[in-house]
């Protein structure tokens, strides 16, 4: 027998005894969903966590464990879902996970126990296609259960029924993301101003930016009272803009017949907002702009900026858990991505707020998290991270073509943030 | 390396400046009278070849200097020519660019404006300058001075739209194009722009009506117009067409037309919006041109009917053998029968010989395709005397496969004997297969040049069992070869059980067979093939362990998805994917499942 055969036959050897050893398949107590390079679809594998979670069964969060693990029990019905999906998964008894959780002891990792699966919203018209949402599509993809909600649902208080809404690139100052001059005549868009000019005629309310600092007034109580929020796009800056603005008219005359009033920055209640303060309404209608809150000004070409990477900040796991699970990847570094708004500049950042992830060296920020009344919210800059250009009228993203996005776990990371059992935090 | 990227530019740029040259030497009379002015112009032509060769041997400094010099003497008073000051300006953007020096040429152009205003390249260089170094207010300004030098002209407006679409800032150029609309009145001469602005902004149909506008007198703009419009996404599309066939009926919109559907995928819409186009030479031209598309497009019918329009109209040779190939190609024999057969034109002057040669194989092969081999046989031998010894050996073929369709083996072996095809292996392979001799079918088939698709089904089958004869499944593979599919299925089916080793492999066999035989009804459904589905049932039940069991999960599941059968679908996706974790087929079944759960966008979201 040659060496390498004799090497090979000691492999074989070695891989059998280490099989019996740890007792896989049949024998296995315990599924680990790996989340580092091993993992075959990212994506569906928080689909598998939360159908444990939705079955009623345990989760546990190994953070920083192999790219922010996932411990579940081997059941059948997760080991079938794990197969369907192409997820990766990991048949390992109790005394591989008791080593296991001897090594998370001892490093910058924890374990978080997810207690059940969260009550999701998007908000979003009913019937639109989710192609155009990067959420909408990280959760269809994964099979994880959303519910739609839009003004109406909003506006009469449903908003109490859930754990989680997710908002995306919608303009809560209600000046539909200024693209009034150029998109006027598009029959979408002419569409899309008369449901929301219906929508607040049906509510009493004067015109759109009324109606949805109205929505935006709902969905901070809806945080105040405990809730969890996740934003990205427009609807980030916009969400804070139509709170801070609820006494004065920032809205340009294309969407409610007036002009801003000229004092509109000074008479900002900036103390109503979640995330940013000082910031300075843009009052041109002939600038797409809100404000100088994003870094980037995409829609701005004398303005824009390139897009980088951003980092994702390495936080302490067990003394910073709910920093630590938001970042929860198998990447550090993550390619930029455009959007009505891309990113938030750092001088116009509250001091309370938690940057998760920022571009080394802009004076600007990517990821951003912090606390609100009894709820929490998380900021992500950006439309879709798979399409770093999306224009209006871009192809959809089709995410069985990307099952390891780097970006899109962000997204599905805030998903299973709130199924987290509490634990006070220690910084 | 920017030299060499510009080196056919270069090139060009050379030659036109030798052209300068040549003319100016060959002017003897303005030589004469000039004799100054031509010796400062000769010197500037040295010096711009001087300039050029030195861009091109990425020797940048040097070739600044020289196109500077060129430029400082065409600027003096009847020093020059427009042609020089252009090539040099220009050569001084491509090297400044190259060197990030762009903004080296703003005060050069701004000198050259200051003595030549209206100049339209000067002008183009001074915008695309500003703007691409961030300078949009200067830009502007600069757009405005061009517009006031040139009074009427629509050009400033549209070099400033262009670079402002080509910014990305299409509310910009949409408020200078409503300017020009407003300062020039018809906006014919910026329809090309406004088309652009309209496609940046993804109204459709406006575009489609701005292009056709363009088109009436700036016909070169059809390919842009089409690169543009193909984008369209397919709920638009309708309105593309409704403006681009509307009446009056023209060619160039009805061609432009022709060419987004076959992009489209949609062949037989194309041929439509040009067959009702009024008949001359530039109609016949297009589809004649149109007809070759098809064909590469592999639209046999639509080819088939585009060409015998041409054979009517001009009643030529080649298209009526490009009528009757594609008649064939699309499975109509009868058809191609007849248009080979079909008496010359009146303008047909053809010889015999010509049309025997261009029209007998096609004749040969419709009539094998219609089982009427000695009909064939006969054609051939008739026509012995026109045709030369390559000319009967590229019938040999087609007459073989006559006699098989026609079920005479006999024959077939005979038509072969003494020709090039006794030596050729796959036709050796697949004789000895209808003959049930499976050693030296195996032997001869796996040595074939090609890798059609009934040949790969044949290899499959040979290399799942160790039978070295078998009259059985040479009769079912002749079966197939007379396109007697109902047959060829039971056969396959009743040798599962002698050729048990080869049983999932047979019943796969039939059950393609079977399956292909479903068609298309209401809705879009296709109803299962019952036969089909038995067979796969039986591979899946009897056969789990096999290749074929995974296959015929794969290709039930997809049977009931297009019947409409969801549920029962993802069963049999869910099962392959669960039981056969191993298979190749795991990433088609798990997209087609996800498809059918809508977690990715359909397929057809921008297709037609």
């Amino acid at each position: 027998m040659s060496l390498r055969g004799t090497r090979s036959w000691r492999v074989g050897i070695a891989a059998v005894a280490m099989v019996f050893a740890s007792g896989v398949a049949a024998q296995a107590q315990n599924l680990l969903v790996p989340m580092d390079d091993s993992q075959r679809n990212h994506l569906k594998a928080y689909g598998v966590a939360y159908l444990a979670l939705k079955t009623g069964q345990k989760a546990e969060w190994l953070l920083n464990y192999r790219g922010g693990s996932f411990l579940l029990p081997d059941a059948p019905d997760l080991r079938r879902r794990a197969a369907l999906d192409g997820v990766s998964v990991e048949p390992i008894s109790d005394g591989a996970v008791a080593s296991a959780r001897a090594e998370i002891a001892g490093a910058n990792m924890d374990v978080v126990v997810l207690e059940r699966a969260p009550k999701i919203a998007i908000y979003r018209p009913a019937n639109q296609p989710p192609w155009d949402d990067a959420v909408t599509l990280a959760l269809t993809y994964a099979g994880i259960d959303f519910t739609s909600v839009w003004d109406d649902d909003v506006m009469r208080g449903d908003l109490s029924k859930y754990d989680w809404v997710h908002l995306h690139h919608e303009d809560f100052t209600g000046q539909f993301n200024k693209l009034f001059l150029a998109y006027r005549d598009a029959p979408w868009f002419v569409a899309q101003r008369e449901r929301d000019i219906a929508m607040a005629k049906k509510f009493g309310l004067p015109d759109v930016p009324a109606l949805k600092k109205a929505v935006a007034d709902n969905i901070r109580g809806f945080v105040d009272r405990g809730g969890f929020l996740f934003a990205m796009c427009g609807a980030t800056e916009s969400l804070d803009l139509a709170i801070a603005a609820f006494a004065v008219d920032i809205a340009g005359p294309f969407s409610d017949g007036t002009p801003p009033a000229p004092d509109a920055d000074a008479r900002m209640v900036w103390s109503r907002t979640l995330a940013f303060t000082g910031a300075h309404i843009e009052p041109s209608p002939y600038i797409n702009a809100l404000s100088d809150i994003d870094g980037h000004q995409v829609n701005v070409p004398a303005r824009r900026q390139p897009l980088g990477t951003f980092s994702l900040f390495d936080f302490s796991a067990k003394l910073d858990p709910v920093a630590t699970m938001l970042v929860q990847n198998h990447r550090t570094v993550v390619p930029d991505f455009y959007g009505v708004t891309t990113s938030f500049n750092r001088a116009v950042l509250k001091p309370s707020v938690t940057v998760l992830a920022a571009e080394d060296g802009a004076p600007w920020t990517k990821y951003v998290h912090g606390d609100y009344g009894k709820g929490s919210w998380t900021f992500l800059g950006g439309h879709d991270p798979e399409d770093a250009q999306h224009a209006i009228g871009s192809p959809p993203t089709d995410l069985s073509l990307r099952p390891n996005s780097s970006g899109y776990r962000l997204i599905l990371n805030n998903v299973l943030f709130p199924a987290a059992k509490k634990k006070p935090r220690k910084t | 390396m920017a030299a060499r990227r510009n080196a056919p530019l270069l090139r060009a740029l050379r030659a036109a400046c030798a052209c300068v040259g040549a003319s100016l030497t060959s002017a003897p009379t303005v030589r004469a009278q000039t004799a100054t002015t031509t010796a400062a112009a000769a010197d500037t032509t040295d010096q711009l070849g001087i300039a050029l060769d030195a861009e091109e041997k990425g020797e940048l400094k040097r070739a600044a200097t020289a196109y500077r010099a060129v430029l400082q003497r065409a600027l003096v008073p009847g020093g020059g020519e427009g042609d020089r000051i252009a090539l040099s300006l220009l050569g001084l953007e491509r090297i400044w660019a190259e060197t990030g020096a762009r903004d080296s040429i703003v005060p050069v152009v701004q000198r050259v404006l200051a003595i030549r205003p209206t100049d339209p390249v000067a002008r183009g260089i001074q915008l695309r300058s500003l703007m691409s170094l961030g300078r949009d207010e200067d830009a502007r300004l600069a757009f405005i001075s061009w517009r006031r030098a040139v009074g009427g002209d629509g050009a400033p407006f549209r070099e400033y739209a262009r670079l402002l679409l080509a910014a990305g800032r299409a509310q910009a150029a949409d408020s200078i194009l409503g300017e020009a609309g407003r300062l020039l009145g018809a906006a014919g001469m910026i329809a090309g722009e406004v088309a652009q602005l309209h496609v940046a902004l993804g109204r459709w149909s406006a575009a489609a009506v701005s292009f056709r506008d363009a088109l009436s007198n700036q016909p070169y703009l059809e390919s842009a117009a089409m690169f543009a419009l193909q984008r369209a996404p397919a709920p638009a599309r309708d309105s593309i067409r409704t403006v681009l066939i509307a009446a009056p009926i023209s060619l160039l919109p009805r061609r432009l037309l022709s060419s987004l559907e076959l992009a489209w995928g949609e062949p037989r819409r194309a041929w439509t919006a040009l067959s009702t186009v009024s008949v001359d030479d530039s109609t016949a031209a297009a589809w004649r041109d149109f007809a070759e598309r098809a064909e590469f497009a592999q639209a046999w019918p639509v080819a088939r009917d585009v060409w015998m329009s041409v054979l009517e109209r001009r009643g030529d040779l080649e298209a009526q053998r490009h009528a009757a190939q594609a008649a064939l190609n699309a499975g109509d024999a009868v058809a191609a029968l007849d248009l080979a057969t079909r008496a010359p034109g009146a303008r047909q002057r053809d010889l015999a010989a010509v049309r025997v040669r261009a029209l007998l194989p096609i004749e040969i092969a419709a009539l094998g395709e219609l089982g009427r081999a000695k009909e064939a046989q006969a054609r051939l031998d008739a026509s012995a005397s026109m045709l030369d010894e390559p000319s009967r050996a590229a019938m040999t073929r087609p007459l073989v496969s006559a006699w098989l369709r026609s079920g005479d083996l006999t024959r077939a072996r005979a038509a072969v004997e003494g020709t090039d095809l006794a030596d050729d292996d796959e036709t050796a392979g697949w004789l000895a297969l209808y003959e049930g001799d499976l050693a030296a079918a195996r032997k001869h088939l796996v040595r074939a040049d090609t890798k059609r698709a009934e040949l790969v089904d044949a290899l499959g089958l040979l290399a799942r069992t160790r039978a070295t004869e078998s009259t059985g499944l040479g009769q079912a593979f002749m079966a197939l070869a007379q396109r007697d599919s109902a047959t060829a299925s039971a056969r396959f089916v009743a040798l599962a059980d002698s050729l048990g080793e080869a049983a999932p492999a047979l019943l796969s066999l039939a059950s393609r067979i079977e399956a292909a035989k479903s068609r298309p009804v209401a809705e879009g459904k296709t109803p299962v093939a019952l036969t089909a589905m038995t067979l796969w049932d039986r591979i899946i039940a009897s056969y789990p362990k096999s290749p074929e069991a995974p296959e015929a999960l794969l290709a039930s599941a997809r049977a009931l998805r297009d019947a409409g059968s969801v549920p029962a679908a993802v069963t049999r996706f869910e099962s392959l994917l669960v039981d056969y974790p191993e298979s190749a087929l795991l990433p088609q079944a798990r997209r087609d499942l996800e498809r059918l759960r809508g977690q990715v966008p359909p397929d057809n979201r921008f297709q037609s």
